[in-house]
């Protein structure tokens, strides 16, 4: 039972060491806002074939 | 009235961390190169905001309808720039500022999230469920929403300040695409570009459509009148919205139009229980009226402390949450008050340990004028690039008065003239109208009062109410003699002057008449015309 629970809390700390070395490179290094800044030219294009009512 | 001279204040305790905050722009970049590292105590604090921006976002995009929300309007694509935007307003900051610049801002996106949850819920295009949308006022971007405040089961929606307001503080270009399409359309180019720029999401088929009735209100200006006109058109001919317009007295300081200001609300709070079947709700309005009350005490208090050597909540800070409480909230949200509380305990704790934001003070400032939207993180660079601080601007220096909060039956007639005042005197048309005496008196008189020894005077270049006094601002200036910076801007349109066209007014005025060096030199010259 308690090599249950150590292993456990093996796999938690292992977990949440990765998610914070992966999570904290992505914050550190800007990478969220590279990604959102790539895609931002073909959001531009997709909305510009959005049929519209245009009018005063 | 005497200027005193402000004798150069030196941070004791070491900035921890990046100093040369230009270093982190990338030359012609959309976004920055790295985070800034604050720190290990404070990078960490940081980055848990930032999983926390993360995960509201995250939380909004995992609805289907608001995926499809995202890809129905273009201003959506904004909201892409959440984070940077919030890495613009915390530059430089360390500590409780850090703290309390993350209290507000972070409030502000779960509430803005919120807000956009509501519209694509309620959008013909997107939720289109018709019994959401029933319980759905619409109020203008620009307008005090005192008259919701004993409404305690509609909602009080302003669909111009996701997609306008706040879009242009996520990415400087978000509303050139619009402004264009207005002017295509024969609106002239010489208006305030926010109301154009308004016009021109209605004009392009972008406005999400939904509510049971719309109240319009005669903002401040000739652009605003325009732009009303554009949108209520569509809004009750095509989409079958009828609009209120609330014509609140310009000339707001005069006994003899307050009667007539109070008629007003009462009319406008008719047509909404008419449109809406919802009845006024005296209980609700007097439980925001005390919050209302507690935004305005918390703000007096800030306020004062700005007024001594050690300033705590100035700047973007004060500016961007004051517009968001005062006007958007007006009493209705309680996470406001508790988020209230928060920030006067922080800066209780900066004051007592008398903290700076800045490695050093040298000047204190008045900013005065409608500020650029597109570079509304300019207090921040004022604070970090030449160490002047911001203490209060035109827009925070609003109503200081109580109201009347508790429930008797000669309060629920004086509402109707507290909820008048609090119209009238909403942010910008307090001071772009009701006579120079609250636009340039006043001025003079809170330069006394903060100890400042500068002005940074915004000049709106299509403000027509603000320009036509520029002389008068430079006689009394020159007069006293406070040193006085103007600095052009085009409030929604950073093609006219550019963010850097902004700074190089400080830059020249701070090299060649107070003949200074910047307190960071990589700050004076940045390459962000094609930043968010």
């Amino acid at each position: 039972m308690k090599k249950i629970a150590l292993k456990a809390l093996l796999y938690i700390l292992t977990g949440g060491l990765a998610f914070f070395v992966v999570t904290f490179t992505v914050y550190f290094f800007n990478l969220d806002m590279k990604l959102t800044s790539a895609i931002e030219p073909f959001l531009l294009k997709w909305y510009d074939r959005i049929p519209r009512n245009q009018h005063l | 009235m005497a200027v005193k001279k402000f004798n150069k204040m030196v941070n004791p305790e070491k900035i921890k961390g990046d100093t040369r905050y230009g270093d982190l722009y990338k030359p012609h970049g959309k976004v920055r190169k790295r985070r800034e590292w604050r720190g290990v105590g404070d990078t960490l604090y940081d980055y848990s905001r930032w999983l926390g921006i993360m995960l509201t976002l995250g939380k909004f995009m995992s609805k289907p309808r608001n995926i499809k929300f995202f890809f129905r309007y273009r201003w959506m694509a904004n909201y892409l720039a959440v984070p940077m935007m919030v890495d613009r307003f915390t530059q430089g900051l360390r500590g409780e500022y850090l703290r309390m610049t993350h209290e507000e801002q972070d409030l502000i996106i779960i509430d803005v999230a919120k807000l956009l949850n509501t519209m694509a819920r309620a959008d013909r295009r997107t939720g289109n469920d018709e019994e959401f949308s029933k319980i759905n006022v619409l109020v203008d971007e620009n307008e005090m929403t005192a008259v919701m405040m004993g409404f305690p089961n509609l909602k009080c929606t302003s669909r111009e300040t996701p997609s306008t307001y706040v879009s242009v503080l996520l990415n400087q270009h978000a509303m050139e695409h619009y402004i264009d399409v207005a002017q295509e359309y024969g609106l002239p180019g010489d208006v305030c570009p926010m109301p154009e720029a308004e016009a021109g999401v209605s004009i392009d088929d972008d406005a999400p459509i939904f509510g049971a009735c719309a109240v319009q209100c005669n903002t401040t200006c000739d652009g605003s009148l325009l732009g009303n006109g554009v949108i209520s058109e569509r809004l009750e001919k095509e989409d079958g919205i009828p609009v209120f317009q609330l014509p609140a007295p310009l000339r707001h300081k005069e006994d003899d139009v307050q009667e007539y200001a109070a008629e007003e609300i009462r009319r406008a709070i008719a047509f909404i229980e008419e449109h809406t079947g919802h009845k006024w709700d005296w209980d609700y309005y007097f439980e925001c009226a005390k919050r209302v009350n507690f935004a305005t005490k918390c703000r007096n208090e800030w306020l004062d402390m700005n007024k001594t050597d050690y300033p705590q909540i100035f700047g973007g800070n004060l500016a961007l949450y004051t517009e968001t409480n005062y006007m958007a909230i007006c009493g209705k949200v309680p996470e406001f008050e508790r988020a209230d509380r928060r920030l006067m305990k922080l800066a209780e704790k900066a004051y007592k340990k008398r903290k700076m934001a800045a490695p050093e003070y040298r000047h204190r400032a008045i900013v005065w004028g409608v500020q650029s939207h597109y570079y509304m993180d300019f207090l921040v660079w004022l604070l970090n690039c030449w160490g002047i601080v911001p203490l209060t601007d035109m827009l925070s220096c609003i109503n200081t008065e109580m109201i009347a909060e508790t429930d008797t039956p000669e309060n629920r007639e004086q509402a109707y003239y507290d909820m008048a005042m609090l119209t009238e005197e909403m942010i910008m048309r307090n001071r772009t109208h009701g006579g120079y005496k609250v636009l340039l008196d006043d001025l003079f008189e809170f330069v006394e009062q903060y100890n400042a020894d500068m002005i940074i005077l915004w000049e709106h270049i299509t403000c027509k109410a603000l320009d036509g006094m520029h002389g008068m601002f430079e006689d009394r200036a020159r007069e006293l003699g406070v040193p006085l910076i103007w600095v052009d801007h085009q409030l929604f349109d950073p093609r006219v002057v550019s963010r850097q066209g902004v700074r190089d007014q400080v830059n020249s005025y701070m090299r060649t008449v107070m003949q200074e060096e910047p307190l960071d030199p990589t700050l004076e010259v940045l390459d962000d015309e094609n930043s968010w």
